[in-house]
């Protein structure tokens, strides 16, 4: 057999295995097929869960891939699909809940590096929250590619240990719960405090801050403390629905601070890190890899 | 295939850096024919551990249902084929990486010989490192679970040479970069490993000037091993590159006493062909097939048992068979008589010609 032959054996060899099935057209092919026999099984299960609504079960529930290994936060984008990222990479990938499709990634130019633990969408700009309280605001980009974003500190990283940031559109405010606070001991901790900064970033004396007692968050729950992990707003009433990894908890909030509602996450969640509620009503939890693989789970939300 | 084509482009030159080159432009040519039919792949393998971001929809699996990815076909994205080809691709990319490194090895050692234990490391390490990797990625519960697994094997040993250890680092390095996808990192790192070795081996870089060159340290056993003039040409580059001065000296001294046994030269030689069995049982191979050769041949004698760890002994005897017995027959007379106690056993004979033209007279 002459080496042409042997390489032509190899290389078709290759393309069995390979197909031509692993292009972008043929992803979104397959994405689009799979989509549509999904969304009707979801419809389904969200008309079960409706008929019995003293129980909250999963309506889906979506492994994410290796690049979201460690799914931090969750963003609703106005087509009804979610920014999720990574903990350690600043890469961005939009998901579709309802399908079960990661839509396309884009990540910050450089390939940034770092703590990151939410995400958030204000108006045609996207934020990225590092623990330390740094803000990193940059645009959506097309799939596979890399876009451009600037840094704001917002000099709270002294204060607190972040892992929440929601936009409000209604007061045109980010807000950042307060994960720990660096100088209350761990045991002592009296109050949640949640900044708002108002939009244009800049000024840095515009931040403010609500705090709420922490024995009234705990209430009648076990919890010694309560570590929010993600916030989002709710599209119903505009409250803020918080939600902490360690309590496994959420607890709901007026814009005023007053409690509504404070309980366990329904199902098993190991690491809840990003929380997100859609204007049709599903409540979405992201949980990174922790014994179970990282996932995100979609529920019937009631507020 | 692949010794032919490298040949063709040094021009059949033995220098080590030419073939090295050549080597490496095959490759290069092979990797953009890889990368002009599957691009998206070697991409991925490439520089995917960088942080790169793929293209294209990804169908996540459906915890409730247990339906993954895997509904557009076998060979979709993020599917058992898909794995499978990644995989293979990364361990195949990481033998072709450190094949030449292991060639350089065993050339580019001026004073020490050549371990054949670390040459074979050198290829096998870096692929169950990378497949480690592979696994592990960015899992603490795994890496703990390995670190468990290790612990528990006693992994000791100890290199002659510090170089050697070198060696073993670089194919860790390469494991790990196959492993976490970014081969790019392994290929450079492979390539300027491999030229720094042969350029510091080239020019004896940091030799003492008091000691002799890595030539001169070769020059006297190998004169010896040539004949006893020393004027005869050693035919056998590879051969020469593998020996050390210790290795050439105890060649040549076995080769006197082979010449010893044969027989002074205008003399019929005692024996014409050397018998090497190899053996677990050493006691039983010899007593079964001393009783073949008690009856096959004219003379026998046992001439050296080598044993070995973890692999079967090798047993030599001198032997001159008898005329009217093939050695086709004699090798077929042993091992009917002693395939319970021997792995294997085979005769170089210094007339083959002879024994052709007997078998050839028979047919």
């Amino acid at each position: 057999m002459t080496v042409f032959a042997k390489l032509s054996l190899i290389a078709a060899f290759a393309l069995s295995i390979q197909g031509c099935s692993d292009t972008p057209q043929a992803r979104a092919a397959q994405a689009k097929a799979v989509g549509a026999q999904r969304l009707q099984a979801l419809r389904k299960r969200i008309a079960a869960a409706d008929a019995d609504a003293s129980k909250w079960i999963p309506v889906a529930e979506w492994i994410m891939p290796s690049q979201l290994r460690e799914i931090s936060g969750l963003a609703l984008t106005q087509r009804g699909t979610v920014l999720a990222h990574d903990d350690n990479m600043g890469r961005v990938s939009e998901i579709d809940p309802r399908t079960g499709v990661l839509l396309k990634s884009f990540a910050l130019s450089g390939q940034q590096k770092g703590d990151f633990e939410a995400i958030t969408i204000a108006g045609q700009d996207i934020y990225l929250l590092e623990s330390s309280g740094k803000l990193f605001k940059f645009r959506e980009g097309a799939d596979g590619t890399q876009v451009p974003f600037t840094v704001y500190d917002t000099k709270l990283g002294r204060e607190c240990e972040f892992e929440s940031l929601t936009y409000e559109a209604g007061s045109s405010r980010l807000l950042m719960a307060c994960k720990r606070i660096l100088n209350q001991a761990e045991g002592k901790v009296k109050e949640l405090r949640i900044y708002a900064l108002p939009l244009p970033l800049g000024d840095r004396s515009a931040t403010t801050a609500m705090t709420i007692p922490i024995d009234e968050i705990r209430g009648k729950n076990k919890w010694k403390n309560f570590h929010p992990s993600d916030m989002t707003i709710d599209p119903f009433t505009g409250n803020y629905v918080i939600i902490a990894s360690r309590e496994k908890a959420y607890v709901v909030i007026t814009p005023d601070g007053d409690l509504v509602r404070a309980a366990s996450l329904p199902g098993d969640h190991r690491q809840p890190e990003g929380v997100a509620i859609t204007k049709d009503s599903l409540f979405l939890v992201s949980d990174e890899s922790n014994v179970k693989p990282p996932k995100i789970t979609v529920y019937r939300w009631r507020p | 295939m692949l010794r032919q084509l490298v040949d063709v482009l040094t021009l059949k030159s033995d220098r080590p850096g030419r073939r090295l080159t050549a080597y490496y432009a095959i490759l290069a040519v092979v990797v953009a024919l890889l990368y002009y039919f599957f691009p998206a792949t070697i991409r991925g393998i490439a520089e995917r551990g960088l942080g790169d971001v793929s293209e294209g929809p990804m169908v996540l699996t459906d915890a409730l249902t247990g339906t993954a990815a895997r509904t557009g076909g076998p060979f979709g994205a993020g599917s058992i084929g898909a794995l499978s080809a990644t995989t293979v691709t990364i361990l195949f990319g990481t033998l072709a990486l450190m094949l030449p490194v292991s060639w350089v090895y065993m050339s580019a050692r001026p004073a020490v010989g050549h371990n054949q234990a670390v040459v074979q490391t050198l290829i096998i390490l870096p692929i169950v490192v990378a497949g480690i990797v592979y696994i592990v990625q960015n899992s603490l519960a795994l890496a703990f679970s390995l670190a468990g697994v290790i612990g528990a094997v006693r992994f000791r040993s100890n290199l002659r040479d510090t170089r050697d250890l070198v060696y073993i680092f670089l194919s860790i390095v390469v494991g790990f970069a196959a492993g976490v996808q970014s081969m790019v990192v392994g290929v450079i790192v492979s390539i300027v490993f491999n030229y720094v070795m042969l350029v510091t081996w080239r020019y004896d870089y940091g030799r003492n000037v008091l000691t002799p060159t890595a030539s001169a340290q070769w020059a006297w056993p190998l004169q010896t091993l040539a004949g006893p003039t020393g004027e005869r040409e050693i035919p056998d580059r590879d051969l020469v590159l593998s020996l050390t001065p210790e290795r050439a000296q105890a060649l040549a001294d076995r080769f006197d006493r082979v010449r010893t046994v044969l027989g002074k030269k205008n003399k019929k030689p005692r024996f014409n062909a050397v018998l090497r069995i190899t053996s677990d049982d050493v006691p039983g191979a010899r007593r079964n097939v001393e009783i073949v050769l008690d009856k096959m041949t004219k003379r026998w004698d046992l001439d050296e048992v080598v044993t070995h760890t973890g692999k079967p002994c090798e047993i030599y005897y001198l032997v001159k068979p008898l005329k009217s017995v093939p050695t086709d027959e004699l090798l077929t007379s042993i091992h009917a008589h002693a395939a319970d106690t021997i792995t294997s056993a085979d005769l170089e004979t210094a007339q083959p010609a002879n024994d052709n033209k007997k078998d050839g007279s028979k047919a």
